[in-house]
């Protein structure tokens, strides 16, 4: 099987950082009563600034798909190939622009590349490491020798005061549900990429993709971060779909994206035994890793892995974590490709260094890690 | 949660690892089981607690029996650990008692506590810990421990007020699960230095891991196996 290496990044955020206070300008204010969890939940996360593709004035310029082509373009300005000699995209998001058709069409469009395969893959987070695994198979493969990889995500137009008001989400005088003022003030927007080719580029670093391993553990847990659907009052989730309107559905407080924050504690240990699982299996010396790249939401629950890994015997010292949640946010599917592109460009990789991706998604508990390795442009070709 | 001054060694690492990969499947798979399933979903009646109570109490009372004879198979190089099993045997050898008095305070008979017989899934469990605790030197019994210890310390706290909440029971109904979550935290700190001074070779650690796999699975089949006596 052919090798495949990321051999370019790049990426896109909207507008200039926005520092906490000037948060609201973008995605509003609710009445005073509503707010109260978002400053306990800016304490936990440690985010100081992000980006909105929501304008001050409460419109945009932006569309996901419009955001992950910015950010191929970047990629794709790094490169040593042109976007035609690439012959598979691969697009993840959380919720895209349009229900029908998936993501990747419309990124493909946006780019007015020649027809190539495409795949769109929707998740949460962990749907950046779908897409990343399916380019790192087509080139291994065979299938293609050049693929693009991208993760986009707009968050922020659904945290907007209209979309609450004249909900059942929306009570007067009270606060905003705890599972849905959690991501009004974690999320935001943007998008980043990869190219993946089949050979190292001719200058440069590369990062050549050892293994990927993504598993799901739906089997024991309900779903965690939900959006499109209401709890119908016994506990199960009612869609949209099945209400008996579309006036009904919104009023009912479907279309909110939630997250029980309480489940995501819970699903933590999952997450780390399958960091555990590749330790045992000889994927992952946690001594050998230079870069640790973990997508995590908040600052709280990194310290709640450190004190479970420490615990376990395999902990990656703390200078070697890599993060950008505190400056970039929370950028969903985007957020894993942030940090690679942050990573990167901030220069201080050397060959042969090890770099581990950790993904993990909260929806209904996935996780997802990868081992890369840092090679030059005479890394021997298999 | 206890963490060591020094880096422990490579093979108590490991043994914590796989110990903690064996917890971590146990506890998010006993959602599964359907007694579990529906009380997490605050959909349990009374008659739930009391059965839950009722399956309990055989295997209870077996729990410092089966320590206690292990303490006794664990020969003159194993003291410290034969010192911990006899402890910890004094320690729980009145605790089904907490959960007879739960089963009257909501409404049973102890008369009927008592009697119930063990069901499938304890005589199992019940089975495979006194054959464990027969075998010379039984250090594989730690796995064994480690499962229980955790019930208590990590699980029976949540379960206990999650009960409580949903049937709207006082404290003191609940007091197995309220007792075993304040004080089994110091045991698992023991059970934590008796795994260091057990795992001296890999043999030693594999036993300990397997024999926690096996009484995971023997502990889940007893809740499946509710009044299936």
């Amino acid at each position: 099987m052919a090798t495949a290496y990321i051999t370019a990044s790049g990426q896109f955020l909207p507008g200039d950082p926005v520092p906490n206070e000037r948060m609201a300008d973008h995605i509003g204010l609710l009445p005073e009563a509503a707010e109260r969890v978002g400053r306990t939940t800016l304490r936990q996360n440690r985010i100081r600034t992000r980006h909105y593709a929501m304008g001050a004035d409460g419109r945009t310029d932006w569309t996901v798909a419009g955001m992950v082509a910015e950010a191929i373009r970047d990629t794709l300005s790094q490169a040593e190939i042109e976007g035609q000699a690439v012959g598979y995209l691969a697009t993840a998001t959380t919720q895209n622009d349009l229900m029908v058709p998936g993501l990747a069409s419309q990124v493909h469009a946006a780019l007015g590349l020649p027809p190539m395969e495409v795949a769109s893959l929707q998740s949460v987070c962990a749907s950046s490491m779908m897409a990343l695994k399916s380019a790192w198979l087509q080139l291994r493969a065979g299938e293609h020798r050049a693929a693009l990889v991208g993760g986009g995500e707009f968050a922020s137009r659904y945290f907007r005061p209209g979309f609450y008001q004249g909900t059942a989400t929306l009570t007067e005088g009270k606060p905003l549900p705890a599972d849905a003022a959690f991501l009004r003030w974690t999320l935001s927007d943007g998008a980043a990429a990869v190219l993946l080719e089949t050979r190292p580029a001719a200058r440069g670093l590369s990062l050549r993709i050892d293994w990927l391993s993504l598993r799901s553990f739906a089997d024991r847990f309900d779903p965690c971060m939900t959006a499109g659907a209401v709890d119908d009052g016994s506990g199960r989730l009612l869609p949209w779909s099945h209400h008996a309107n579309i006036g009904a559905a919104a009023q009912a407080g479907a279309f909110q994206l939630r997250q029980d924050v309480a489940a995501l504690h819970r699903m933590l240990p999952v997450w780390l035994s399958e960091f555990m699982r590749l330790v045992d299996e000889g994927k992952i010396d946690p001594q050998a890793v230079d870069w640790f790249c973990c997508h995590y939401s908040a600052h709280s629950l990194r310290e709640e892995m450190i004190r479970l890994a420490t615990r376990a015997g395999c902990m990656i010292p703390e200078e070697r974590w890599f993060s950008n949640l505190s400056s970039k946010g929370n950028v969903g599917a985007a957020s894993i490709f942030l940090i690679l592109d942050d990573l990167i460009r901030g220069g201080s990789l050397r060959e042969g260094h090890k770099v581990l991706l950790a993904v993990p998604e909260s929806g209904q508990c996935i996780m997802a890690y990868a081992g890369l390795t840092v090679v030059g442009p005479e890394e021997k070709r298999e | 949660m206890n963490i060591p001054q020094t880096p422990p060694t490579d093979l108590v690492a490991t043994t914590h690892r796989a110990l903690a990969q064996v917890w971590i499947e146990f506890e998010s798979t006993l959602v599964q089981v359907p007694i579990v399933a529906r009380m997490l979903a605050g959909r349990w009646r009374i008659e739930d607690y009391r059965r839950l109570l009722a399956n309990l109490r055989q295997q209870v009372v077996e729990g410092s029996r089966w320590i206690s004879r292990a303490a006794s198979h664990f020969g003159p190089e194993h003291e410290e650990l034969r010192s911990l099993f006899v402890e910890h045997a004094r320690a729980e050898h009145r605790d089904y008692r907490m959960l007879e008095d739960d089963f009257v305070a909501v409404g049973g008979q102890r008369s009927e506590i008592v009697s119930t017989p063990k069901n499938i899934g304890s005589e199992a469990l019940s089975a495979f810990m006194y054959h464990a605790a027969s075998q010379r030197d039984p250090i594989g019994l730690l796995g064994a421990m480690f499962i229980i210890e955790g019930l208590g310390n990590r699980i029976a706290g949540p379960w206990g007020r999650m009960i409580a909440e949903q049937l709207s029971l006082p404290d003191e109904a609940v007091s197995f699960f309220l007792y075993h979550s304040q004080n089994d935290a110091h045991h698992l700190e023991e059970f934590d230095r008796a795994v260091d001074l057990a795992v001296t070779d890999r043999t030693a650690g594999d036993g300990i891991v397997r024999h926690a796999r096996i009484v995971a699975r023997l502990y889940r089949l007893q809740l499946e196996e509710i009044d299936n006596v």
